[in-house]
C-alpha cells in the first residue's frame, strides 16, 4: 500500500464514519479513514481536492467534521471519543487549517482555469449548460479533452489573452442627448472611458494629474466635452483650457511619428518622383500656400478634421498593438508609437528588397510548389454561398416539369392571337401589374428572404446552441475512434449512446415544444 | 524559350499570359519596322518582363540592328521595379545559357550622379526616369549621346504629353527676378575678379564663340547627337552675335534684360500675348533684338564652364532666365505668355507671375521620334489610343490595346449614378455643393464599408472637392458611422503626412481592422502607389476628375489644340478626366489572382463618351445592367460579386484559358484564338 511510505501526521483514534467506528489519519498529501480492525481505508481525500471543511457548532451532542470536496461531496467524521472528543476534533481542524491552504492553490489553478475559460468563452459557458448542468455528459469528460488542450498549448499563449482592440467610432458613441433644460448630457461608459485613455494617454496623464485632487471625475469629463480638443473641427486657440496641452501633444506625436518616416519605400511619396524639374520649370506652380494666412478659418478648420482623423485612427491602431509589447517600450510610447521602428534603421534594405520582389512577383506564372492541400468541395456552392431559403409552400417541381411547361407556353404562344376586344382594363392592368412587381402580392413569394431575418433571433439562439451541444457530442463521439482501448469501448457502447439519446430528445422536445407554441 | 514569328525569346516564366505574347508579337513588329508604337495593355499582366524579354532577345540576335534599350517609367519604385525584373531575366539567361552574363545594365535613379556619360555609352540597357530624356537641361547632360540605334520605351507613359509641357515651361515670380539679381552680381564680380588674374581665359572664350557653335552643328549634322530642342538649328550656323560676346557685354545684356522682365511684372491686371508680341514689345521697350536673345542660354553656359564654377545649383535662376529668353525667342508658335498680378484665389495679395507655357507637347519629344528609331509608348491606361500620336504629332507603325483573358472576371466596374432617393449622384459644378449628393455619396462609402473586407480606397475630383465632402460628412455624422466599420485616413498635401498615412492604412488592412483611404485623383497616391489584393478590394471614384478649367494656361493649352490639332476642347478635357478616372481605379487590380470593385460614382459615366474613352480591359466588363445603379443595387451586387470572389481560385482554373503552358502555346488552335482575343476591338 502507497499509504505506508507516506508520513503520517496525525492519528485520532475513535471517529466515526457513517456510524462505524475507525481511525483518522491525516497525511502529508490526504486525509484518510479506515475502519477498525481493517487494514485499509474505505474514506481518502486528497487535500487537492477539498474545497473546504466544516465543524459543528460549539455546544452541539455531536462533535463532527465535514470536509466538502470540489465535485460536492462532502464526508463526515463524527468524533466519539467521549474524553477528547472536542479536542480531537480541534487538534485535526488545527492541522487541516494549515495543511488545506498550501493544496488549495494547486487545486484552485484548475479550477481557476476552467472558470476562466467559461468566462471567456460563452460558447463555451453555454455548451457546458447544455451538456453539463442538464446532465448530458459529466463534468470531468466536458473537461477531458478540453483541458488537455490547453495543456498542451504553449502557457503563455493561454495565459496572455488577446488584446481586444478599440473601435475606431468609440467617440461616435457618446452623442450627447439634450436633457430638456438647455444642456448636454453625454453618457459615458468604463468601456468608452478606458478606450479614450488607451487611445489619447495625454488624457489619461491630465485626469491622473487633476481627478480627484483639483476637479471631480464630472468636472473632468465635463471639461474634455467643453474643450476644442474634442471638437475636432475647431481651431485650438484657448490657453486656459487643460487640454490645449493635449492638443499640442498630439501635434507633436502627429509631427514625430511624420518624422519617422515610412518602413515601407513603396508607400514612400517623399521618395516618389525622381525630383527632376527645378524651380521655376513646370506648367503649375501655384504651389498650395502653406502659409495660414491667406486660408480662410474654415479652410484651415477643415483641414483640422482632416488632420485629426489621421491622427484618431493612428492612435486607435497604435492602441491595438501596443499591449503585446515589453514596458520598457511602453515607456518610451509617446515619442515612438512603434515598438520596431528603431530595428528598421538597420533592416532598410532588405525590407526594400522583399517589398520589391513581392511587387514584380506574378505567382500564378510560376509552377506551383506549396503543398497539396485538400479543398473544400461544394457540390451546390450556392447554397453555401446565399444560406438557406424559406421552403416555399408551393410544390416542388422536377425539371421535366419545367421543360414541359416551358414547352407547352411556347406552343400557347405560337397559336396565340391577341382578342382586342376582351382585353383587360387599365386599372385591372395595372393592378396586376403592381401585384407582380417587387413588393407586390404575387411576388412576395419569390422575394428572397433570408431565413434568419424570418426566425425570431430567440428561436434561432436556441437552435444555435443545440447545435453547438450536438456537433460537441459528435466530437466526443468521433474522438473515440479508432477504438483501440476497452474504455474507449465502453465510453462508446455505453453512455456515449445514451448521450447521444438524450441529445436527441432533448432537440424532439424543444421541437415540440416550438410548434405548439406556434399554433 | 518562346518562339515570337521567328525570334527565340528566353522567358523567365513557366507559364505565359495570351496577352504576353500577343504584346511580344506587336512589339517584335514594331521594331522589325524600326518605326514607333502605341501598345496598352493592363497593369498586373506582365508589361515590363514582356518587354524586357523580347527586346534583350532581338539585341541579341539582330546585335547590330539595336544596339540598346533606353526603358522610361515615372517614378522611382517603378524604375526599381523594372531594374528588379531585369535582374531576374538576367539570372534565367544565365542558367539557361550557362554563360556568364555580358550585358551591361544601368540604371539612374537618382539626379545626383549625374557623370556616368561612359558607362552610359556602353550599356545595353538603360533606365532612369522620363526627365533625362525629355527635359532638355538633363538630356543635353546625359542622354545627348545615346546611340541612334536604340530602342525607347517610356512605360506608365499615359501623361507623357504632360512631362513635355512641363519640360519645356518657365514660371517667373519676383523672387525669381532678385535671385537671378544677385546670380548676375556674383557673375559680374567674378568676371572682374578673372580680368585681374586670369585675363587671357575670358580671350580664349572669346575666340571660341567666334568660331560658333560649329562644334555642335558638326555633331548634329554627322548625328551623333540627340538635338536639344531648346537649341534652334539655325543658331548652330552662326556665331555668338557680338553684343553679347565679350563676359561684360552679356553681363550686361543680362541686366537690362532683368530690368525689362521686372517692369513686365509690375501689372494690375492679366495680360496674355503671343512669343512674337512678346519679342516686339522687348524690342520696343529696351530694344533687346531677337538675335542675341536666342543664344543667351548657350552664351550664359558658355560663361559659367569658362568662369569655372562649381556649383551651377546656385546659378538656377539666372539660367532660367536665358533658358527662357531662348525659348521664347526661338518658338513663334506652341507657347503662351500670362502675366498674372496675383492669384485668383487672393486678389488682394500681389504675386505677380510670367507664366511662359508650353501648349505643344510634340516640341519636347520631336528629338526623341527624329533620332531613335523605335520608341515605344505604353501603359496600362492609354485610350483612346489614337490621340496619343495626334498630341505629340508621330507616326505610329503599330497601334494596338490588349485586354486581360480572364478565368473569372475579377473586376467589377460598377457606375453608380442615383441615390437611394433617386438624386443624381454628380460632381458637376452646379450640384457640387448640393447637400442631397454629398449625403448620398456618404452612404455609398458608408454602406460599402459594411460589405467590402480590408482595404476600400476612395478619390475626389479634387483636394478641394474632398476637404469639403469630409467636413460636410463629419457634421453629418457619416465618418463616425463609418469608423464603425473601417478607419479612416485621408490625403493631405503634406507628402510626408499622406506616406504615414498609406502606411498605417496598409497595416490596418495586413491586421484585419479594415480601413478607408481618402484620397484625391492626380495626386501622388493615384499616380504612385498600387492597392494589391487586400490594400484595396474597391476603390470608389467620386465625380469625373476634370482638370480645373478656370485656369489661363489650360484655356490656351484648349485653344491651341482646336487650332492646331483639330481636337475639340470637349473631347480633350473629357479624354484628360477620363484617364485620370482609368488611373484611379487601375490601382485595385493588380493582376489576374488580383479581385476588386471599381465604382464610378457620377451618372455621367454611363454616357458612351465618357464610357467609351475607358481601357478597353475595364469597358468590356461595364454591361448595360450595371450603367445607372442606386446605392443600393450597387450594394447588392457588390455582394454577389465579393462573395463569388472569395472561393478559391487555383492554377488549374486559369490553365488554358489565362495561362499557358509552353505546349498549348505551340498549338496552331491556340495561336489563332491569341490573335483573335488581340484583335477584337
Amino acid at each position: 500500500m502507497a499509504a505506508l511510505s507516506e508520513e503520517v501526521l496525525l492519528v485520532v483514534k475513535k471517529v466515526r464514519q457513517r456510524k462505524q467506528d475507525g481511525t483518522l489519519y491525516l497525511m502529508a498529501e490526504r486525509i484518510a479513514w479506515g475502519p477498525e480492525g481493517k487494514d485499509r481505508f474505505t474514506v481518502s481525500h486528497l487535500y487537492a481536492d477539498t474545497r473546504c471543511q466544516k465543524i459543528s457548532p460549539d455546544g452541539k451532542a455531536k462533535i463532527q467534521l465535514q470536509l466538502v470536496l470540489h465535485t460536492g461531496e462532502s464526508t463526515t467524521f463524527h468524533f466519539s471519543n467521549d474524553s477528547s472528543a472536542l479536542k480531537d476534533r480541534d487538534a485535526a481542524k488545527e492541522l487541516l487549517q494549515q495543511l488545506l491552504p498550501k493544496f488549495k492553490k494547486k487545486a484552485n489553478k484548475e479550477l481557476e482555469e476552467k472558470n476562466r475559460m467559461l468566462q471567456e468563452d460563452p460558447v463555451l459557458f453555454q455548451l457546458y449548460k447544455d451538456l453539463v448542468v442538464s446532465q448530458v455528459i459529466s463534468a470531468d469528460e466536458f473537461w477531458a479533452n478540453r483541458l488537455g488542450d490547453t495543456n498542451h498549448a504553449d502557457p503563455s499563449l493561454s495565459n496572455n489573452k488577446q488584446e481586444v482592440g478599440i473601435s475606431g467610432a468609440f467617440l461616435a458613441d457618446i452623442r450627447p442627448q439634450t436633457d430638456g433644460c438647455n444642456g448636454l448630457r453625454y453618457n459615458l461608459t468604463a468601456d468608452i472611458i478606458e478606450s479614450i485613455f488607451r487611445t489619447y494617454p495625454t488624457v489619461k496623464e491630465k485626469y491622473c494629474e487633476n481627478v480627484p485632487h483639483n476637479l471631480t471625475e464630472k468636472e473632468f469629463w465635463t471639461r474634455f466635452f467643453q474643450s476644442h480638443y474634442f471638437h475636432r473641427d475647431r481651431i485650438n486657440t484657448g490657453t486656459q483650457d487643460i487640454f490645449s496641452e493635449c492638443a499640442k501633444q498630439d501635434e507633436q506625436g502627429l509631427k514625430s511619428m511624420v518624422v519617422q518616416g515610412v518602413k515601407n519605400p513603396l508607400v514612400d511619396l517623399l521618395s516618389l518622383e525622381d525630383k527632376t524639374l527645378d524651380e521655376g520649370y513646370g506648367v503649375c506652380t501655384t504651389l498650395p500656400s502653406t502659409s495660414n494666412s491667406n486660408r480662410s478659418v474654415k479652410e484651415s478648420s477643415n483641414s483640422a478634421i482632416i488632420k485629426r482623423f489621421n491622427h484618431h485612427s493612428a492612435m486607435v491602431l497604435a492602441a491595438g498593438s501596443r499591449k503585446g509589447e515589453t514596458p520598457a517600450n511602453q515607456a518610451s510610447e509617446t515619442s515612438n508609437t512603434d515598438g520596431n521602428s528603431r530595428d528598421s534603421v538597420f533592416f532598410q534594405p532588405p525590407v526594400k528588397k522583399v517589398k520589391l520582389k513581392e511587387a514584380i512577383e506574378y505567382e500564378d506564372l510560376q509552377r506551383e510548389n506549396r503543398p497539396k492541400t485538400v479543398a473544400l468541395n461544394l457540390k451546390k456552392s450556392d447554397r453555401y454561398a446565399h444560406g438557406p431559403v424559406p421552403l416555399q409552400s408551393q410544390q416542388y417541381t422536377t425539371s421535366q416539369d419545367i421543360i414541359n411547361s416551358v414547352n407547352y407556353i411556347q406552343h400557347e404562344m405560337v397559336n396565340y392571337k391577341p382578342n382586342l376586344t376582351q382585353v383587360l382594363s387599365s386599372t385591372t392592368a395595372s393592378s396586376a401589374i403592381a401585384a407582380l412587381s417587387s413588393g407586390g402580392v404575387l411576388m412576395q413569394a419569390a422575394t428572397q428572404q433570408a431565413i434568419n431575418q424570418m426566425v425570431p433571433s430567440e428561436v434561432q439562439g436556441e437552435l444555435k446552441h443545440l447545435y453547438a451541444a450536438a456537433g460537441e457530442l459528435l466530437r466526443h463521439f468521433w474522438s473515440c475512434f479508432p477504438v483501440n482501448t476497452p474504455f474507449m469501448e465502453e465510453k462508446l457502447t455505453g453512455h456515449l449512446e445514451e448521450m447521444l439519446q438524450t441529445a436527441y430528445s432533448k432537440f424532439h422536445i424543444w421541437q415540440t415544444r416550438r410548434m405548439l407554441r406556434k399554433t | 524559350m518562346l518562339n515570337i514569328e521567328g525570334l527565340l525569346v528566353h522567358f523567365p516564366y513557366d507559364y505565359i499570359y495570351p496577352e504576353q505574347y500577343s504584346y511580344m508579337l506587336e512589339l517584335k513588329r514594331t521594331l522589325d519596322a524600326k518605326g514607333h508604337g502605341v501598345l496598352e495593355m493592363p497593369s498586373g499582366t506582365g508589361k515590363t518582363i514582356s518587354l524586357l524579354s523580347l527586346i534583350v532577345a532581338y539585341q541579341k540576335v539582330f546585335p547590330l540592328e539595336v544596339s540598346k534599350l533606353i526603358y522610361c517609367s515615372r517614378t522611382v519604385p517603378e524604375i526599381e521595379k523594372v531594374v528588379e525584373e531585369l535582374r531576374k531575366l538576367m539570372e534565367y539567361y544565365s542558367k539557361q545559357t550557362g554563360e556568364s552574363n555580358n550585358f551591361l545594365a544601368l540604371a539612374l535613379s537618382s539626379r545626383k550622379n549625374l557623370c556616368i556619360h561612359p558607362e552610359l555609352m556602353h550599356a545595353n540597357i538603360v533606365v532612369y526616369s522620363y526627365h533625362y530624356l525629355l527635359d532638355p537641361k538633363i538630356a543635353d547632360l546625359v542622354s545627348k549621346e545615346l546611340t541612334k540605334k536604340s530602342v525607347v520605351v517610356f512605360d506608365e507613359a499615359h501623361n507623357i504629353d504632360n512631362v513635355c509641357i512641363d519640360s519645356m515651361s518657365v514660371n517667373i515670380s519676383r523672387r525669381t527676378l532678385d535671385r537671378c539679381q544677385t546670380n548676375v552680381e556674383t557673375l559680374q564680380n567674378t568676371i572682374q575678379k578673372i580680368k585681374e588674374t586670369d585675363a587671357t581665359k575670358l580671350k580664349m572664350e572669346y575666340r571660341r564663340l567666334v568660331e560658333g557653335l560649329k562644334e555642335a552643328n558638326v555633331a548634329r549634322e554627322t548625328d551623333v547627337y540627340l538635338s536639344n530642342p531648346v537649341l534652334p538649328d539655325e543658331i548652330l550656323q552662326e556665331a555668338v552675335p557680338g553684343t553679347i560676346r565679350t563676359a561684360e557685354h552679356f553681363v550686361g545684356f543680362l541686366k537690362r534684360f532683368l530690368e525689362y522682365l521686372k517692369s513686365r511684372l509690375r501689372v494690375h491686371h492679366v495680360v496674355q500675348e503671343s512669343t512674337p508680341q512678346f519679342l516686339k514689345d522687348i524690342f520696343d521697350k529696351v530694344c533687346i533684338d531677337r538675335k542675341p536673345l536666342r543664344f543667351c542660354a548657350e552664351r550664359l553656359r558658355s560663361l559659367l564652364r569658362t568662369l569655372e564654377i562649381a556649383d551651377i545649383a546656385d546659378f538656377s535662376a539666372v539660367t532660367l532666365i536665358s533658358n527662357f529668353a531662348t525659348l521664347v525667342s526661338t518658338y513663334s508658335q506652341g507657347f503662351t505668355i500670362i502675366i498674372e498680378p496675383f492669384e485668383d484665389r487672393t486678389p488682394t495679395i500681389a504675386n505677380p507671375v510670367l507664366h511662359f507655357s508650353c501648349m505643344d507637347p510634340s516640341i519636347a519629344i520631336k528629338p526623341v521620334f527624329q533620332r531613335f528609331q523605335s520608341v515605344i509608348i505604353t501603359s496600362g491606361t492609354l485610350s483612346p489610343l489614337d490621340i496619343y500620336p495626334r498630341i505629340l504629332d508621330f507616326r505610329p507603325v503599330t497601334m494596338a490595346s490588349f485586354t486581360m483573358t480572364l478565368a473569372r472576371t475579377c473586376l467589377c466596374p460598377l457606375i453608380v449614378g442615383r441615390g437611394n432617393d433617386q438624386v443624381a449622384l454628380s460632381s458637376k459644378f452646379e450640384t457640387r455643393e448640393d447637400f442631397a449628393v454629398i449625403r448620398n455619396y456618404g452612404s455609398l462609402l458608408q454602406e460599402m464599408s459594411a460589405i467590402v473586407p480590408d482595404g476600400i480606397v476612395a478619390f475626389f475630383t479634387s483636394y478641394m472637392y474632398m476637404e469639403n465632402i469630409v467636413a460636410a460628412w463629419y457634421e453629418q455624422g457619416i465618418l463616425e458611422n463609418i469608423q464603425r466599420n473601417k478607419l479612416i485616413f485621408i490625403e493631405t498635401p503634406d507628402a510626408a503626412e499622406t506616406s504615414m498615412a498609406l502606411e498605417k492604412y496598409q497595416e490596418a488592412c495586413e491586421n484585419g481592422r479594415g480601413a478607408i483611404l481618402l484620397s484625391v485623383a492626380r495626386g501622388k497616391v493615384s499616380e504612385g502607389i498600387d492597392f494589391v489584393h487586400h490594400f484595396g478590394r474597391a476603390v470608389i471614384m467620386f465625380g469625373v476628375p476634370y482638370v480645373y478649367t478656370q485656369s489661363r494656361i489650360l484655356k490656351a493649352r484648349l485653344e491651341y489644340l482646336r487650332d492646331q490639332f483639330q481636337i475639340r476642347e470637349n473631347d480633350f478635357l473629357t479624354f484628360d478626366a477620363m484617364r485620370h478616372a482609368a488611373q484611379c481605379v487601375g490601382r485595385v487590380i493588380r493582376g489576374k489572382t488580383d479581385y476588386g470593385l471599381m465604382i464610378f460614382a457620377d451618372k455621367r459615366y454611363a454616357r458612351a463618351d465618357k464610357r467609351g474613352k475607358l481601357p478597353r480591359w475595364i469597358q468590356e466588363h461595364i454591361s448595360d445592367g450595371s450603367l445607372n445603379l442606386t446605392v443600393d443595387e450597387a450594394v447588392q451586387l457588390s455582394k454577389h460579386f465579393l462573395r463569388q470572389m472569395a472561393q478559391p481560385f487555383r492554377q488549374e482554373d486559369q490553365l488554358g484559358l489565362s495561362l499557358l503552358t509552353l505546349e498549348q502555346l505551340e498549338s496552331e488552335e491556340m495561336l489563332k484564338k491569341i490573335s483573335q482575343i488581340a484583335h477584337q476591338t
